[in-house]
């Protein structure tokens, strides 16, 4: 009773038999109720019919009846039970509704051998006109109808004889249903009567109910939903799964090229696809191109297998990949934790990746270039999912496919960067067992369990730099053009469209191989109606990179004519050919290198045309390339980037100026770059020299500063600095030194000093020492390599006294500095270092004797703080001579020696002081 | 003791009384630093003619000997694009002395961050001579357009506060509004006797006497530029202590190179010449020789040897490449230019000769 209560609102639709069920037996109605939902499926006056004269029968009967109702639905694990209920029907007859509706699904899910044996064991007949009825469509249930039947054929033919009285009994017709069609069927109105938990009879009005034949599966599917307990979703996932597998297969059959019909019919349901999607390969076996390069993506994915499945592959296969496994890793992981797939364009790198990580068993995950690329989303994204390792709502493990990653941030130096943190969570090992031992957290980092695939076009990339060693590379090379024109060729006759080979030849070297645009070319073609010929593919290829605009080449192109081959190869008339402006510069603009291609044509130019009378050509190209330079300057220092667009043409003259037949192709000119070096380090070279008259400036108060300023320093300065510095001396003891001699040694000590010039010494190559000039100045007196001749080099020996001079005196004067400061309080007389510094060194010797001169601190009288004599006791001292003294030393205590400070400065008597 | 040229205390007058020559200019300077209403001034003239050195002195006569303690240090200013620009500030408490064109094209940001600081505080110290700072700019003729322009209401705003003195070697290329805010101060090269006289003083300050002979041949060389005579003597002082005999003075070794490079022009034109010369002109270049520079001291060098048909072309080809090089990047394209230029100038004029020789 219970449950018939339960189900009596889903039954609502159920047969008009109900109230002559309940008039048999109540208990019954339950079943009845889950017949019910069989009644409104199979949507037939019958299956509703049928029940009711089991329910006259007994009771067990209506039970395995419902069960088969729900169980309709169910999976094949609940399958066995079914097929057990059924083996106690004592009336088959109902039953057979149920299992029909209930076969239906299972035929779908393809494992319905039991429900189709209890359907079959029931009767025949029935069946049989439910097959008419066309729920029965499929083929398997006719296979195997008859071999349930001979399993159960005493019970059918039992039950087959009980099925006409028991419904003439009660005036009900089985309607054994022939309406295939469409028609609508409306159920007559009549009162459901219904008994409450307590006995009490309710009649429920009944609404009219409009029911159309149920035709499709899906809709079937639809109709049962909330009661399922698969839900809705899933079945509609498992029937778009087929029909994309229908699909599929129709496409694999096309590709080949098999019939012109099914290709068309194809063709007229998804035009609006493009051709590259359609003809994508989908299969391992379908790719095209180098099948090295696969087949090491291949190996490479499934050297994860371990890591990710848990299992290893055949023996032979395991063993190849050994050598590549990384030994210490327990996962058993390749080395190279990601691969890095790089070629041109329109190759298939990511087609590949696809179908590798599906046919590996992988769910694929990308990233491009679509999305953000900074180094969050590493930690934001690709972390957690490659933790989980699996996608949402996949069961398979992920694999991350990160296409057009040379455009993700990672040059420099800055740690934030895409591929920064990428090498950095390639890097991160399973530290587990450490990190629980110390309590830590594990959940924090830990390493990767999936495959990571990277995808760009220059694996040379800047940003890639990082990436490239933890990266196992594989380069994409431009597939023979005979396989792609092979390719195409199917793909034409598919689509059917006329196309001889020598066109789609030209059409894959004109694309440079690159298949994507010659598949696009071709739809494009195909818009138009056109029959692909070599006419026609010129016309839609014009647009597309017709030249490797690598900066040589272009140069090349700028100062030689086109080549026969080549004039052929592009199919230009001689007209064409003439009109050499827009071909050269759209050339300059795609190598994007403007600047270098100007210092390769002024590297260049003036090889060309030697003989011309007076150089007008010459006279113009340089006009040219001067006008080319100031265009630049004005972009760059204005920022008008809208002359970008006309710098080519400022350097096409070139071509009619020096085009040249046979001309001898351009070299690569370093000149520009060299002397741009050379610049550079002479640059650091006045850098220091202006530092050591700066740092002489700030010593001297504002000394030298007026010869810092740009062009004196280099133009006046240097120069003559260089032979202010190179005297005529004799490498002689400087104990036997003539008194002039002596007296040009101590100046050049004096000034080198000053500037803080000085000689280093340094061992050359073969070995021999000499004494180098720091900062080496006298490179401004060498052009081309060679010293001014008026400047004599001095000798090693000179080099080495006066090296050592001016040790000395910079000791003197470090020296001088601290004793400065040492003698505040003992020498207010003595004389100040300044004037020590500026005598040479034996002044400096003299200034040394003196210091040891000056009294031991012992023997002077004692002082206080302030450096006045203690008087405690001698009342002897006169007053005055205090007095006279304390003035002495105040005298000299304030001396302002240098700088200043940003005190205000006043006037300010000893007194206050004392 | 160091060098002849530049010590402060030594050689280089320090007031305007000491001051060798142009007695006249140097008069006026004193009565305008008396007066107390002392203007905006630009120094102008050519290199080497002692604009600095009077600068200084005007100072000294402004606030007394106070100018002459020094700091040197630099100042990082920051550019809109976070590019650190360093500066060198010369400073006492009067007065501070920049070259804007350290920062290059960003001398306006320094000019205006400086100028407006120095002249929104006041003088701290009560007993300075004058209520008002100097700012010294040198090199002001290579300021840009941009920094002009923010001088401009500086210095009429800030009249109460600061005086500007600017340094330039010509006026032509300061906008008309500053140079009419200024008082304008031609400093001009001094003449052979006043040279004379000043190596005499430098050399017996030194402790030596100088040859007359010696005398004159360091000031015909020098070309009225004092700085380089006196770096030149002290060369030779060095080179040949008794400064007597046949004394040969070495040019500047750029010099020499560039006359090399202008009779290369002159002996041969042809298009492997141009590659010869443009060897020699990176090599200048690479030696951090202005480029405006290398293209006057050839272009002087070539019109010295040429026909005079000629020279008058080359003289305008070099401007007209000059101006060109300034409103470009690459130098080396301008210069080499020039060199087609010039080399197609003779060669047409080579070929009007043979064609009719008795014209």
């Amino acid at each position: 009773m219970f449950i018939a209560t339960g189900l009596l609102s889903s039954s609502s639709l159920s047969a008009p038999q109900g109230p002559s069920n309940v008039k048999e037996s109540p208990p019954t109605f339950a079943s009845n109720g889950l017949l019910g939902i069989a009644g409104e499926l199979n949507v037939d006056q019958d299956s509703s019919a049928n029940p009711a004269i089991s329910a006259t029968k007994s009771t067990p009967v209506f039970t395995s009846n419902g069960l088969l109702g729900t169980t309709r639905t169910t999976r094949t694990s609940q399958d066995p039970s079914t097929s057990t209920t059924q083996a106690d029907m004592p009336a088959p007859t109902s039953t057979s509704n149920g299992l029909l509706c209930g076969a239906q699904f299972h035929l779908t899910s393809g494992d319905a051998g039991p429900l189709i044996l209890g359907l079959s064991s029931t009767s025949a007949e029935v069946s049989e006109s439910f097959i008419s009825n066309g729920l029965l469509s499929n083929a398997p249930s006719d296979e195997r109808t008859p071999t349930s039947h001979s399993l159960f054929s005493p019970d059918s033919t039992q039950d087959f004889d009980d099925l006409p009285s028991v419904s003439d009994a009660f005036g009900i017709k089985p309607i054994i249903p022939q309406r295939s069609s469409a028609t609508t069927i409306s159920v007559p109105r009549s009162n459901v009567r219904a008994t409450t938990f307590d006995g009490k009879t309710i009649y429920l009005r009944r609404k009219p109910k409009i029911i159309s034949p149920s035709t499709n599966a899906s809709t079937t599917a639809q109709k049962i939903g909330n009661l399922l307990d698969v839900p809705i979703h899933r079945l509609m996932d498992q029937l778009s799964s087929v029909t994309a597998a229908n699909l599929q297969r129709m496409d694999q059959i096309s590709i080949p090229g098999s019939s012109n019909a099914q290709s068309t019919s194809t063709s007229t349901v998804v035009e609006d696809m493009l051709w590259v999607d359609r003809y994508r390969p989908r299969k391992f076996t379908d790719l095209l191109g180098n099948e090295r390069v696969a087949r090491d993506a291949m190996t490479w994915v499934k050297q994860w297998d371990y890591c990710v499945f848990g299992i290893s592959k055949g023996k032979k296969r395991a063993r190849d990949s050994d050598e590549n496994i990384d030994l210490q890793d327990e996962l058993r992981r390749p080395m190279e934790k990601i691969l890095l797939l790089s070629g041109p364009p329109g190759l298939g790198k990511t087609t590949l990746a696809h179908v590798v990580a599906r046919q590996a068993g992988y769910e694929v995950m990308e990233i491009n270039a679509s999305d953000a690329r900074s180094g969050s989303i590493v930690d934001d994204r690709i972390r957690p999912a490659l933790e989980s390792g699996y996608a949402v709502g996949s069961t398979k493990p992920v694999l991350l496919v990160i296409d057009e990653i040379d455009g993700a941030t990672g040059a420099g130096d800055n740690t934030n960067t895409f591929v920064h943190k990428l090498v950095q969570l390639i890097q991160t090992r399973s530290r587990k067992r450490e990190r629980t031992a110390r309590g830590r957290d594990t959940q924090n980092k830990r390493t990767i369990r999936r495959p990571i695939i990277c995808i760009c076009n220059d694996h040379n990339a800047s940003s890639l730099a990082k990436l490239r060693p933890h990266a196992y590379q594989i380069r994409f090379h431009r597939p023979a053009d005979i396989h792609l024109v092979k390719r195409l060729k199917e793909i034409c006759v598919i689509e059917d469209l006329k196309a001889d080979s020598r066109a789609l030849s030209t059409l894959v070297s004109a694309a440079k191989g690159d298949l994507r645009g010659c598949l696009n070319a071709l739809q494009f073609v195909k818009t138009r109606d056109e029959d692909v010929t070599e006419g026609v593919i010129r016309k839609a290829t014009s647009g597309m990179k017709e030249e490797d605009s690598s900066v040589q080449s272009v140069l090349n192109n700028l100062f030689t004519p086109l080549s026969k081959k080549r004039v052929k190869e592009l199919g230009l008339t001689d007209d064409e050919e003439a009109r050499y402006v827009a071909r050269l510069s759209r050339e300059i603009d795609n190598s994007g290198r403007e600047s270098t291609i100007a210092t390769g044509c002024f590297g260049h130019y003036a090889t060309l045309r030697r003989h011309d009378a007076n150089l007008s050509r010459q006279e113009q190209a340089m006009e040219w390339l001067s006008t080319y330079d100031r265009f630049t300057h004005a972009m760059f220092s204005d920022g008008d980037f809208s002359l970008n667009q006309y710098l080519p043409y400022t350097l096409v003259p070139f071509y009619p100026l020096f085009q040249e037949k046979g001309g001898e192709r351009v070299e690569r000119n370093q000149t520009d770059w060299e002397h741009l070096q050379v610049t550079r380090s002479n640059e650091e070279i006045f850098k220091t020299l202006s530092r050591c008259l700066r740092s002489t400036a700030v010593r001297y108060s504002g000394d030298f500063r007026h010869l810092l300023n740009a062009p004196i320093l280099q133009i006046e300065f240097a120069p003559y600095l260089n032979r202010i510095v190179s005297p005529p001396l004799r490498p002689v003891n400087s104990q036997v030194i003539r008194a002039q001699e002596k007296a040009l040694m101590s100046r050049l000590v004096d000034i080198m000093s000053t500037l803080e010039l000085r000689f280093v010494q340094e061992k050359a190559e073969d070995g021999q020492l000499t004494y180098r000039l720091d900062p080496p100045i006298d490179v401004f007196i060498t052009y081309d390599g060679k010293r001014a001749s008026d400047i004599a080099v001095s000798r090693y020996a000179v080099r080495k006294i006066v090296s050592a001079e001016i040790d000395a005196v910079l000791i003197a004067r470090d020296t001088g500095v601290v004793e400065k400061g040492k003698r505040g309080k003992h020498d207010f007389f003595g004389k100040s270092s300044r004037t020590d510094t500026l005598d040479d060194a034996s002044g400096s010797a003299k200034k040394r004797a003196k210091t040891v001169d000056t009294r031991d601190i012992a023997d002077m009288p004692p002082t206080d703080f302030f450096g006045r004599p203690i008087t405690v006791a001698s009342a002897s001292t006169t007053k005055a001579a205090v007095r006279k003294n304390v003035e002495k030393k105040y005298r000299v205590a304030y001396r302002f020696l240098e700088g200043n400070s940003a005190a205000v400065r006043k006037p300010v008597k000893v007194n206050m002081f004392i | 003791m160091s060098l002849f040229v530049d010590q402060e205390s030594y050689f280089r007058p320090r007031t305007l009384d000491t001051l060798h020559y142009h007695h006249g200019l140097s008069e006026r300077l004193k009565a305008l630093a008396a007066s107390g209403d002392f203007p905006h001034m630009l120094f102008y003239g050519p290199s080497g003619a002692g604009k600095k050195t009077r600068i200084t002195c005007v100072l000294r006569q402004l606030f007394g000997a106070g100018v002459e303690k020094l700091k040197i240090d630099q100042r990082v200013f920051l550019s809109p694009s976070k590019r650190k620009l360093e500066i060198n500030i010369v400073q006492s408490n009067y007065h501070i002395e920049i070259t804007p064109s350290e920062a290059g094209s960003y001398d306006r940001l320094v000019i205006q961050e400086l100028l407006k600081e120095i002249a929104q505080t006041q003088q701290v110290d009560l007993s300075a001579k004058q209520r008002f700072k100097v700012v010294i700019i040198n090199e002001a003729d290579s300021l840009s357009r941009d920094a002009q322009a923010a001088l401009r209401r500086t210095m009429e705003k800030y009249m109460s506060n600061m005086r500007i003195i600017l340094c330039a070697n010509s006026t032509s290329r300061l906008i008309a509004p500053i140079k009419s805010r200024c008082l304008l101060m031609r400093v001009a090269a001094p003449n052979e006797e006043e040279m004379m006289t000043v190596l005499k003083y430098v050399a017996k300050r030194a402790g030596f006497d100088l040859p007359p002979e010696a005398g004159e041949k360091i000031v015909e060389d020098s070309n009225g530029n004092l700085r380089k005579a006196i770096l030149i003597l002290e060369a030779l002082k060095m080179q040949t202590p008794d400064l007597n005999g046949p004394l040969s003075i070495a040019k500047p070794d750029w010099e020499v190179y560039c006359y090399k490079v202008a009779d290369l022009l002159v002996s041969e034109q042809s298009p492997a010449r141009v590659m010869e010369v443009r060897a020699k002109l990176y090599e200048l270049l690479s030696h951090c020789i202005p480029p405006t520079i290398i293209l006057k001291t050839v272009a002087e060098r070539v019109v010295e040897k040429v026909d005079e048909a000629l020279k008058a072309d080359i003289m305008h080809w070099a401007a007209f490449y000059e101006v060109r090089m300034r409103t470009g990047s690459k130098k080396i394209y301008h210069l080499e230019a020039w060199v087609v230029k010039v080399m197609s100038l003779y060669k047409v004029l080579f070929r009007l000769l043979m064609q009719n020789p008795f014209d």
